[in-house]
């Protein structure tokens, strides 16, 4: 079952161009899922969509596999949210800040050093948050969307402003909750390489469309089969039969050979054939081979 | 029981606020001078130039300039103040992915600006009791001989409570609506002077909800049949419902 669904979910701002289209969110129950974007995409509308923050225009939106629309009480219940700067009484202490939200939950004054502990907050004292810092204040935050113990959690760019140190705990944070109480997590970001060691699932968003999503493994498999070895020599069509001798598939392209990526020891090999017949080697490389490139292919094509 | 959760945390985010700075400021200036003119001319109540319900005249002579001026402003100051926390503060988005409906926060919050007013009554109330009885004291003068008019006092707080009900609903309508918190102070003060300088010289003055506090302090004559007790209540459930479908259109400023 997806925690949650949405279908062909399109929206635009009043007076201004579609900033969302046909958005086909997937986020299967218990899953920790990446939204990827640059800055712009989209990531924060659709985050406010799923929240009741914007109006929904078009499409189907079904948290807890419920229409949110006409469960919206019984949905939020069960969510809890960070969505983009701190949300925070700046003239209040953070305990009075996690006291607002805890009457509304009905939780005992026990459940505020739990959550102010798993922030990271465990001293912060009588300092009104106006005095905090900025990662205080992040912090804080996800200590108010985790109050409740929420089965859903929705983060939009969590980590901004924490220190790497913060980063990590962050991230660590986020896992133990997903392993212990099975909590569904949407975290949004536009870097990869942030959440890549977090998530299992990853939806990318570029300008308001959905370019890819699925597991981190299909990703990866679709990676694989993006990234290639190149070959930069001084005749091509020496190296076109080098290779072809050797089984490979190579193209041609720009007065480069390309094969798809194969192993270090076969480049090793290969290289030393093209010498020993005399061809003129300048560069051989094995590029694209982490995430961050194909998400920028993705987003760039 | 919703509704009691959330108005306790719309109370909290009262403390140390501005608008119970205001409260408390506002509740206490006027009778403290009182009390410091009394000490200055070794006055007392029993000094006023009158022999006959003096605790009546006290009343209306220190209501007066609080409710021409100073309450219309502290209700406009107030009810903007708390409403704008929200938006200073980011938090309209927090408020509402929390679990209740549009409709109990725009109560909750209503509530809190109504307890607010209500902490002023009584505060002003404390004050004005306070700045009559203390100097009798200190100076070893009799209070007045007339018994305390209980009912008079209350009576006549719960008329002025009832004319500031149409001041917080427009105001409190103005503030969800615009973000920018010079909106709704500007309108209201703006009311507010219109309406006050028309009091006296208008006949139709009446049909403005920021005169009827001042009307009551300069104890106004009103043409045959108007009775502005009943056009408060009627304008305040107007402007409380418009508020709510306002607020309701308008949920996505945040
Ligand atoms: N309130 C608004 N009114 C009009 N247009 C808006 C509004 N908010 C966002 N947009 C537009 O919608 C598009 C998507 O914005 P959104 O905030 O969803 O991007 P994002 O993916 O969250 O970006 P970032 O990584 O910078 O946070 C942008 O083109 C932006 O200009
Ligand atoms: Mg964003």
């Amino acid at each position: 079952m997806y925690c949650i669904e949405t279908k062909q979910l399109s929206f635009k701002y009043s007076g201004g161009a579609p900033v969302l289209q046909g958005i086909d969110l997937q986020v299967p129950e218990g899953c920790i899922y990446g939204f990827l974007g640059p800055n712009g995409a989209g990531k924060t509308t659709t985050l406010r969509l799923l929240l009741g923050l914007l109006k929904k225009q078009e499409g189907a939106m079904l948290l807890f596999g419920k229409e949110f629309e006409r469960n919206r009480i019984e949905i939020l219940q069960k969510t809890g949210s960070l969505i983009e700067a701190p949300s925070l009484y700046s003239h209040l202490t953070a305990r009075e800040n996690l006291d607002i939200m805890r009457y509304l939950y009905d939780f005992p004054p026990k459940r505020i050093d739990a959550v102010l502990d798993l922030a990271g907050l465990g001293n912060v004292g009588s300092k009104t948050v106006g005095k905090f810092s900025l990662g205080m204040k992040q912090r804080l935050s996800i200590a108010i969307a985790l109050l409740h113990q929420p089965e859903l959690l929705i983060l939009d760019e969590p980590t901004n402003g924490l220190d790497p140190n913060g980063i990590i705990e962050m991230r660590e944070l986020l896992k133990a909750l997903n392993k212990e109480y099975k909590t569904t997590i949407l975290i949004s970001s536009h870097l990869l390489s942030e959440i890549e060691k977090l998530v299992t699932h990853i939806g990318i968003i570029n300008k308001g469309q959905l370019l890819f999503q699925g597991t981190l493994e299909d990703l990866q498999r679709k990676q694989k089969q993006g990234a290639s070895t190149i070959f930069h020599t001084g005749d091509a069509g020496s190296t076109m039969r080098i290779l072809q001798e050797n089984g490979l598939q190579p193209v041609l392209a720009d007065g480069m050979v390309l094969i798809p990526l194969v192993d270090r020891s076969v480049i090793a090999g290969i290289n030393q054939q093209l010498v020993a017949e005399g061809v003129v080697v300048f560069e051989i490389s094995s590029g694209r081979n982490d995430l961050e490139s194909i998400f920028i292919d993705l987003v760039n094509n | 029981m919703q509704f009691i959760n959330s108005l306790r945390g719309e109370w909290l985010k009262t403390r140390r606020s501005a608008a119970s700075w205001l409260c408390l400021i506002g509740g206490f200036l006027l009778p403290l001078l009182y009390f410091i003119g009394a000490l200055k001319d070794h006055n007392t109540l029993n000094s006023l130039p009158v022999n006959s319900e003096i605790w009546k005249v006290y009343f209306f002579q220190i209501w007066r300039f609080m409710a021409v001026v100073m309450l219309p402003m502290g209700l406009i100051l107030s009810s903007s103040l708390m409403t704008q926390l929200e938006f200073r503060n980011n938090t309209w988005k927090q408020v509402l992915t929390t679990p209740q409906s549009i409709g109990t926060i725009y109560l909750a919050k209503l509530s809190a600006i109504l307890l607010m007013t209500l902490k002023f009554f009584i505060f002003f109330n404390i004050g004005m009791l306070a700045a009559a009885i203390i100097p009798s004291l200190i100076f070893d003068h009799q209070l007045p001989r007339d018994s305390f008019p209980y009912s008079f006092y209350l009576v006549n707080n719960l008329k002025i409570l009832l004319t500031c009900m149409p001041v917080i609903a427009i105001q409190y309508l103005i503030s969800l609506r615009f973000k920018n918190f010079l909106v709704p102070i500007g309108a209201g003060l703006m009311f507010w002077l219109v309406s006050v300088i028309l009091v006296n010289t208008w006949k139709y003055a009446y049909v403005s909800p920021y005169s009827y506090t001042p009307m009551i302090g300069l104890n106004t004559k009103l043409p045959a049949g108007i009775n502005i007790l009943i056009l408060s209540g009627v304008y305040s459930a107007v402007f409380f419902a418009a508020g709510f479908f306002v607020f309701r259109a308008k949920r996505e400023v945040s």
